[in-house]
């Protein structure tokens, strides 16, 4: 589903990605770990089109997206939530998952005919999915934290995207809104047949829903595997230290 | 075209955009360190235009009151601006651009009003001061003492500012509170106090460009319209918050200005505006801005 | 979180509790001014002519500053293109009256399509900068060009249609245009387009990564602002009979940005308030004191700072609040 090779990425002298090839597959449920720094924010924006690599290429689907704009990258089938707030906040919580639907089934075109209605139906099942069917009308600006990342994730499901990259779902959560998420993760990848890659911090979220996980330090992936694998990885231990895997 | 022709035009633009600078060095301080852009600074420039010729016009008996005039005129217009900045401007700092904008242009409103309301709407000028009186031979030409003067001033406040915001503990608060906010309040430095000061200094800078410009222009309800627009293309090209960028910034408008009326006289006044466009197009930043003005 | 309810509204809540109500309040307003000529003298028709231009220009405006969220600085110079390209097109071309006022809004869009591919590739305060110089070189070339336009003097005793000469008739000319154009705007607002728009205005980023080419749209905006502008300037070189070289002035957009701002950003009846507000203040200070500058900038500081949300704002609020 989506392929990198040689990825390079430096801002002034520091190198920030360096020679990151990976593989998603599809239908593949995987995360991306490793501490701050290691560059994991900087890989997705490499991916989405927000950052140009300065050297290798990002494929998706066959097709080489390297270099392209964020929204047409987005229009071939990519969806990503973001590590900081990146809702739209004095819509409701309805206008802005349907904007997402609007936008994905091109209607953003039509300037002679009321949006209020449109793609109801779909966007009320997307607000169902993520559990904000009874929000709809508060503005997002005014929701729970944990709500708000709900919407996020809401706002890249309902584009109905191939790949879903996620930046962080849980940061800042309690473990009750982590375990909700994650299980909200799961159960759409599961069921919609996504192909889903997120970065967390979280190793609950990690160990307990990922099929693969990838941990990258310095800027480059320096171990693949399932849990029981990383969990057993010296090097991945030592760049951890201390921490309970 | 002779070159001692050309030199007189040199000088001519040296000394024009010397002037430019110093009427626009005080809204570049203000946007830098505030944020703000302040579209009455060509009002606060007439405020002090109009003190200088009200002092020198009214205590003529006293010798030498224009330059007693300079003294106090701009220190009258800095109170003015920091009586203004408490009452109003500290409401909407953190507000947006637009609100600020609107709010400072209601106060050109205000001001030139109010400037109305206690000189009238006449014109007014004042001759050279002494000893500044007379040319001095330059090159085979002869060219304002005057001019020079202004030159010499430009030169100075350059420095001057430049030695307050770099060797003084004031400078170094300034420039904290310019480019951290709040780490400056958390390290417990009155920052609504240092706002005022900078505010009122950059009035005070206003004001004494009104006064020095006095015996070069018409004084007159009006013209604190053309200045700030030319203070704005200063700015722009010089780059947002960048004190030496205003000063190359408006020698260049200056240089434009002077020379532009030989090259191609009907479009003159735009060349300032075009510039203002060409660098927001290509290089939105000015030559010395820095790139967080977003 | 508190502080944003007061002063940001919700687009969606207020708006559909008021609904149903919304076509009663609408055909209300209309009847009303339908009747005004009747009911005022003709001095108040010439100053409903001003407020109607103004919420005109300001409507279109605020499409760009409100729903887009782009602020410009430069409204009037697209403003005097359509209300010059009206008057040479009039007096030194002999075009019929109703192409001229067509080229107006024409000519507007065909310049702010090419002011607009400059000044979106900005953001914020460059590009509101950037409207400003273009804006500013707009005047300066009218100043000018004086075989053109008549720089200085202006172009004066345009000719226009018998019918439309008095003022009672160009008022409702005038009135029929704005609804007209209030209509269009009323379509264009509650279309899927603007939502496109408020996603840009909420967050460009995330709009980019909902799929939606940002400055495409921003441009799109952007002309539409221009269409409505040079429509406003038709309006005004029929109304005036003449045009000068002030109309392109910067001091010019302030007026229209103040309209939308007194009005309220975030509604779309805001511009049209703010316009009548406006206008309607200007001239009862005027008529008491000599020195109206003052006591209008007073005024305006007084609102700006107290009514943030603009003086509709301020009224949907409390209605909305009622209702709960």
């Amino acid at each position: 589903m989506l392929a990198t090779q040689g990825l390079m990425k430096s801002f002034g002298g520091l190198i920030a990605i360096d020679n990151v090839t990976f593989e998603v597959e599809r239908g593949e449920l995987s995360s991306i770990i490793g501490p701050n720094g290691a560059g994991k924010t900087t890989l997705f924006n490499l991916l989405t089109g927000h950052l140009q690599p300065d050297a290798g290429n990002v494929v998706f689907k066959g097709k080489d997206i390297t270099g392209l704009p964020p929204y047409r990258i987005c229009r071939l089938g990519i969806g990503r939530s973001f590590q900081h707030m990146n809702i739209f906040p004095r819509l409701s919580v309805f206008d802005n998952v349907q904007a997402a639907v609007l936008s994905r089934e091109g209607k953003f075109t039509k300037i002679f005919a009321p949006a209020k209605d449109m793609a109801r139906s779909e966007t009320i099942e997307v607000l169902k999915t993520v559990e904000l069917g009874t929000k709809m009308l508060v503005p997002a600006g005014l929701l729970a934290y944990g709500d708000q990342k709900r919407l996020e994730i809401g706002i890249a499901l309902a584009l109905r995207p191939a790949l879903l990259l996620l930046d962080e779902p849980t940061a800042g959560m309690s473990p009750e809104e982590t375990a909700g998420i994650a299980g909200l993760i799961a159960r759409v990848v599961q069921y919609q047949g996504l192909t889903a890659l997120f970065v967390e911090h979280d190793m609950s979220v990690v160990f307990g829903i990922s099929q693969k996980i990838r941990v990258m330090h310095l800027g480059r992936i320096i171990a693949t595997g399932t849990a029981e694998e990383i969990r057993a990885d010296d090097e991945v231990q030592r760049i951890y230290l201390g921490e309970e895997l | 075209m002779t070159s001692q022709a050309l030199l007189m035009q040199l000088l001519s633009g040296l000394s024009g955009g010397m002037l430019i600078y110093l009427i626009a060095v005080g809204l570049s301080l203000i946007f830098g360190t505030l944020r703000v852009l302040n579209l009455a600074h060509g009002a606060i420039y007439m405020l002090g235009a109009y003190l200088c010729v009200w002092l020198t016009s009214t205590f003529h008996q006293i010798p030498g009151m224009f330059w007693w005039a300079l003294l106090i005129g701009p220190i009258l217009v800095a109170l003015f601006g920091g009586l203004v900045e408490v009452a109003l401007l500290r409401r909407v700092y953190g507000w947006h651009f637009m609100y600020q904008f609107i709010i400072t242009f209601a106060l050109i409103l205000i001001v030139s009003d109010l400037t109305r309301l206690i000189w009238g709407g006449g014109f007014h000028s004042i001759t050279y001061p002494w000893p500044l009186k007379g040319n001095i031979k330059v090159a085979g030409g002869t060219f304002p003492l005057y001019n020079l003067f202004l030159v010499m001033v430009g030169v100075s406040i350059f420095y001057g500012l430049r030695a307050l915001l770099n060797y003084t503990k004031l400078g170094k608060v300034i420039r904290g509170v310019t480019y951290n906010r709040e780490i400056m309040s958390i390290l417990g430095e009155n920052v609504q106090g240092v706002y005022t000061v900078v505010f009122m200094l950059g009035c005070w800078l206003g004001g004494l460009g009104g006064a020095l410009a006095t015996p070069l222009v018409t004084v007159s309800l009006g013209m604190d319209m053309t200045v700030i627009i030319q203070s704005f293309i200063v700015v722009v090209i010089g780059g947002l918050g960048s004190l030496t960028g205003a000063f190359i910034g408006a020698l260049i408008l200056g240089l434009l200005d002077s020379f532009g009326i030989i090259i191609l006289p009907q479009l003159a006044i735009a060349f300032g505006f075009i510039l203002m466009a060409v660098v927001l197009i290509v290089r939105p930043y000015g030559l010395l801005g820095k790139r967080e003005y977003d | 979180m508190t502080n944003q309810q007061t002063t940001i509204h919700p687009l969606s809540s207020p708006i559909y509790k008021l609904f149903g109500r919304r076509w009663l309040w609408a055909a209300s307003a209309v009847a009303i001014l339908a009747l005004l000529p009747i009911l005022v003298d003709t001095s108040w028709v010439s100053v409903l002519c001003e407020i109607l231009i103004l919420a005109v220009a300001a409507s279109g405006l605020n499409l760009l500053i409100g729903y887009t969220g782009m602020i410009s600085f430069g409204p009037a110079g697209l403003y005097a293109v359509g209300a010059y390209s009206m008057a040479v097109l009039l007096v030194q071309a002999d075009v019929p009256f109703g192409v001229a006022f067509i080229a107006g809004p024409i000519a507007a869009t065909f310049v702010s399509l090419i002011i607009g591919w400059f000044c979106v590739r900005r953001t914020a305060v460059y590009f509101a900068l950037l409207t400003l110089a273009f804006s500013q070189l707009i005047h300066t070339i009218i100043f000018k060009w004086y075989k053109l336009t008549g720089g200085d003097d202006g172009i004066v005793e345009i000719p226009v249609p018998e019918v439309l000469f008095s003022i009672e008739h160009y008022y409702y000319f005038a009135l029929a245009c704005t609804l007209g154009s209030l209509l269009i705007l009323w379509l264009i607002v509650n279309s899927p387009f603007d939502k496109a728009l408020q996603v840009i205005r909420e967050n460009p980023g995330r709009a980019e990564f909902i799929g939606v080419n940002v400055r495409k749209y921003q441009l799109i905006a952007f002309a539409i602002q221009g269409f409505f502008l040079g429509f406003a300037g038709s309006l005004l070189c029929g109304f005036s009979h003449n045009v000068f070289p002030p109309i392109a002035n910067w001091t010019e957009s302030i007026h229209i940005i103040i309209a939308c701002l007194l009005g309220g950003m975030l509604h779309f009846v805001g511009p049209f308030v703010g316009a009548m507000v406006y206008i309607l203040l200007d001239k009862f200070v005027t008529g008491f004191t000599e020195y109206w500058s003052l006591v209008l900038g007073i005024v305006v500081i007084m609102l700006v700072l107290f009514f943030r949300g603009g003086i509709a704002g301020f009224i949907l609020d409390k209605l909305s609040a009622q209702r709960s």
